[in-house]
């Protein structure tokens, strides 16, 4: 069977920095797959380039078989890949409902119609509203979303993307900044997530990857350090040294929550950088 | 062949004028993203200066003192725009802050000259013609051709290669990181502000006996400028340089072989540019604000 | 007549639901209850949410009424000038669209305006004298103009947008001023009374005017509706959040393009009923200044509401028209004071050009009606 996802030799490079150095990675349909690796290992600009966000410089990336590489990022997004963004990415100034509706009426084919109200597309309505109940936001459909909290407005970027009928869904550090609490309902919301859909997540939380992940993959230095079950990653010799030069899994975690904020500084600056080069930074 | 040596004289006279004009509303766009909509009416200011102190007969004198009070009278507007717009950090109330002004600088010059349409005459001295190939052409002419190359060269040196000019052009490709330095960018943005409106100022003196002064100018000289720095590049100093001989060019031509098209053809080379090149044809080194 | 009103109702419904939440917007963490005061109208308000929405129906009723009934009781003079009023807020409804309602700043609509305008006088000269004719044409063509020059601007956002618009609207300008097919910058006269299900010339202003009301109406409604359809929704999100939009698999340059050229319709009527009314039309009625009022109405009436900006265009032409009469015929002179004063007196309306700030001033300045 053809995996959903597979990387081959996928390189990306500034100038003379190579971030991404021939990353081969195959994940099939239904798994669950973590991204991981210490400060600078590239994972950020791995993200973004099999997203799309980044135009890869070598290698392939291919969706169900079909190479998508050259792609841009709406088409990949119209043939199922899908992403969400470090700092929530919404639409701040229109409604909770609105928000989802705008997934949901691309995947309906009704986006550019303006025969009727949007009201009136009941079928769309509906399914926007389910959306909403199941990620638990269905008391704030008429709320515009910048009154939500943070925590609400990972979980209506959830409810969002999986309105867009994806079947790879690609995280960018979800629950960077949210409380004890707010991951342990985001933990729950994505451990509820459909059988069938495929999982691509980057993140630090090493707790959260290990309890949600049916496979981890380590990045080092660009490339691909070790790829596999959590508990052999876990025990891993050269993951540990990778990390931290030293052989203690306890080690592994203390260092990984310290190294959060610097690597969150680092990664800012890799993508103001990956918005320029997509042409995104127009004048505001 | 010599009418069209007269026309593509005619056409360098009009780049350099347009290289003056377009160059403070590329390098204000550049720097600070504000789209001086007010650019227009400061030419007008330089126009209707010289309508007031050139009169017919002056001599070199006369002409000088017109361009240095425009200068001035430049340099004060772009200030006191570069002082409004700084109130405010959203584009387009910048860019509406400068229509109004625009606005109102335009309508006070017609309350204070009506509505004629006032010609200029070139100082006496170079009032004359010589004979380029056969042909006579207006001597007053050729030095705003000169004119142009000495403030092509003389922008070339000062912001390529002088220490102001680097913080001009990285102040262009990343403002905050400018800031980030301790350069206090502030004062350099008025000053480019004001120097560029001064430049505006002078282009309309200069630009006088040829054009000449009358309400509706100002739109026109807007429009040609913007288009200049859209074919050049925003906030490229080369790009306004470029964009200014290829829109001097489109304009004698067009105007000596199809009258009736000549604007027609201006938007029509900046479609064909944008098309190509859409970010100009010498876009700044980097692109951010493009 | 009946559709306006309910669509009118429909928004206003719509703007109560988004003045619940206004005063937590701006960037900052919300806090999870909203402030009391704000509080009070709120629950006032869902209490008895019949009386605002019928006091705001029946506030439209008479709107409608009072300016059906104005040729009735006043002489033809101002009745010719809110005609023009009527045919410029038609322009400036499809510049709201463009400015409020996507977040594209344009200072080019005047010259779809002017070709919808110059169609319609060729047409009457040459072709017909039925007014729906040439107001369709006028349409069709401003369509046309937008779909032909638009592709250069919509590739570009913001401030490089109205850069172009107006790059592009000074451009048809000065063809129209220098083209002799169209009377070069004499303009085109000559132009026939309209006729209606071809029946006689329509000579009294009172007629005129009602036909033009009756199509602005209409162009009101079906503006309301892209507003408030799938379509309106794809617009404000890329409005919103362009780089979300692409990642949740949209084209936003091609949805870009289409409310460009839907604008451009508008634009196009609104000059076709300009042009019927004054039955004459020249390159000065579509130069810069024409298009710089469009803006500023709808600026001053508040970017993404569609009436807002009718009352700013009517305002800002009677200051043009009739208050510079009176002082000495120098309304560019107020009106770019007004721009200036605009900008620092309304601070955080403007901002909501791009966001949605002007409509959070409305509903502060809702509120502070209904509290006293």
């Amino acid at each position: 069977m053809t995996p959903l996802l597979e990387l081959r030799g996928l390189t990306r490079s500034y100038g003379s920095l190579t971030a991404v150095d021939g990353v081969d990675l195959t994940i099939p349909r239904g798994e669950r797959h973590a991204l991981i690796g210490p400060n600078g290992a590239g994972k950020s600009t791995l993200f973004a380039t099999v997203a799309g966000t980044l135009r890869a410089s070598g290698g392939s990336v291919l969706l169900s078989g079909q190479d998508i590489t050259s792609l841009p990022e709406a088409d990949r997004a119209r043939r199922g890949m899908v992403r969400t963004y470090q700092h929530s990415s919404l639409f701040l100034d229109c409604s909770v409902l609105d928000n989802v509706a705008l997934a949901v009426q691309r995947v309906h084919r009704v986006a550019h119609r303006f025969d009727r109200a949007a009201r009136r597309f009941r079928h769309t309505e509906a399914e926007a509203r389910r959306h909403l109940d199941s990620a638990g936001l269905s008391g704030r459909t008429g709320d515009k979303v910048s009154a939500l909290s943070h925590g609400e407005r990972r979980q209506l970027e959830v409810a969002m993307v999986l309105a867009t009928e994806p079947s790879l869904v690609m995280f960018d550090e979800p629950t960077a900044g949210m409380s004890a609490a707010e991951t342990e309902r985001f933990v729950a919301l994505m451990e509820r997530l459909p059988e069938d859909l495929t999982v691509l997540i980057v993140e630090h939380d090493l707790d959260v990857v290990f309890r949600l992940a049916d496979r981890v993959t380590v990045l080092h230095l660009g490339r691909v350090l070790a790829s596999g079950p959590p508990a052999a990653i876990r025990t891993d010799e050269a993951v540990q040294r990778a990390y931290l030069g030293s052989a203690r899994t306890e080690d592994l975690f203390a260092e990984a929550e310290a190294g959060i904020e610097a690597e969150a500084e680092a990664e800012a600056g890799t993508e103001a950088e990956a918005g320029t080069e997509a042409g995104t930074g127009g004048p505001r | 062949m010599a009418t069209h040596l007269v026309s593509v004289l005619n056409g360098l006279a009009m780049g350099s004028l347009l290289f003056a004009i377009a160059l403070g509303l590329s390098l204000v766009f550049g720097m600070m993203d504000v789209l001086n909509l007010a650019h227009g009416a400061v030419y007008l200011v330089g126009a209707y200066v010289a309508v007031a102190l050139v009169t017919d007969g002056a001599g070199v004198a006369a002409f000088v003192l017109a361009v240095l009070a425009a200068a001035v009278a430049g340099a004060l507007l772009g200030g006191l725009l570069a002082a409004l717009t700084r109130a405010t950090t959203h584009h387009l109330d910048q860019a509406l802050l400068t229509l109004g002004v625009g606005l109102v600088v335009a309508e006070v010059l017609t309350l204070a000259f009506g509505t004629d349409v006032h010609s200029i005459s070139a100082p006496a001295p170079v009032g004359g013609g010589v004979t380029v190939l056969g042909e006579t052409y207006p001597v007053y002419r050729l030095l705003v051709i000169g004119f142009g190359v000495v403030l092509a060269v003389a922008v070339y040196v000062l912001v390529e290669r002088s220490p102001l000019g680097s913080v001009i052009r990285a102040t262009v490709a990343d403002r905050a990181m400018v800031a980030a330095l301790g350069v206090n960018t502030g004062r350099v943005l008025v000053g480019v502000f004001a120097a560029g409106a001064a430049l505006a100022a002078v282009g309309g003196v200069l630009a006088g006996p040829i054009l000449g002064a009358q309400p509706g100018l100002d739109e026109k000289v807007l429009l040609l400028a913007l288009v200049v720095v859209v074919i050049g590049g925003l906030g490229s100093v080369r790009g306004a340089l470029l964009g200014a001989v290829v829109i001097g060019q489109v304009q004698a031509l067009g105007t000596a072989l199809l009258p009736e098209y000549a604007s027609f053809l201006v938007f029509a080379a900046m479609a064909l540019v944008l098309l190509v090149r859409p970010a100009g044809l010498l876009p700044a080194r980097t692109g951010v604000h493009a | 007549m009946r559709a306006e009103t309910e669509k009118e109702k429909e928004q206003e419904k719509e703007q109560e639901q988004e003045k619940d939440t206004v005063t937590v917007h701006g960037g900052t963490p919300a806090p999870p209850d909203p402030a009391p005061v704000v509080e009070a109208p709120d629950s006032a308000a869902t209490a008895g949410a019949d009386r605002p929405h019928r006091r705001r129906a029946a506030v439209v009723v008479a709107v409608v009424a009072l300016l059906t009934a104005a040729p009735l009781v006043l002489s033809p003079y101002p009745v010719s000038a809110m005609t023009r009023m009527l045919a410029f807020a038609v322009l400036v409804i499809g510049v709201d669209l463009l400015t409020g309602v996507t977040g594209l700043p344009s200072l080019g609509q005047a010259a779809y305006f002017g070709v919808g305008a110059y169609t319609a006088v060729l047409v009457g000269v040459h072709i017909t004298p039925d007014a729906m004719v040439q107001a369709l044409a006028g349409l069709v063509m401003g369509l046309v103009a937008a779909a032909v020059t638009g592709w250069v601007a919509v590739r570009a956002r913001g401030i490089v947008f109205l850069m172009l618009t107006l790059a592009i609207g000074e451009s048809v300008h000065q063809v129209a001023d220098t083209w002799s097919a169209v009377g070069g910058s004499n303009g085109l006269a000559g132009m026939p009374p309209v006729t209606l299900f071809g029946g006689p010339a329509l000579l009294a202003a009172g007629f005129v005017y009602w036909w033009v009301l009756v199509v602005a109406a209409l162009v009101f409604a079906a503006v309301a509706l892209v507003v408030r359809s799938p379509y309106g929704r794809t617009l404000r999100g890329i409005r919103d959040n362009e780089a979300r939009m692409r990642a949740l698999g949209y084209r936003p340059a091609l949805a870009r393009y289409g409310v460009f050229c839907l604008a451009g319709a508008v634009a196009g009527v609104g000059g076709a009923l300009w042009a019927q009314q004054a039955r004459f039309f020249s390159p000065g009625d579509m130069g810069f200044e024409v298009a710089a009022l469009a803006l500023l109405s709808v600026v001053i009436g508040g970017a993404g509401s569609l009436w807002g900006p009718c009352l700013g265009a009517a305002l800002v032409l009677f200051v043009r028209d009739n208050l510079s009469a009176s002082i000495g015929g120098h309304g560019p002179l107020v009106l770019g004071a007004v721009f200036v004063a605009v900008v620092f007196l309304m601070p955080r309306g403007l901002a909501g050009l791009t966001g949605g700030r002007l409509r959070e001033l409305a509903g502060a300045r809702r509120r502070k009606e209904n509290s006293s």
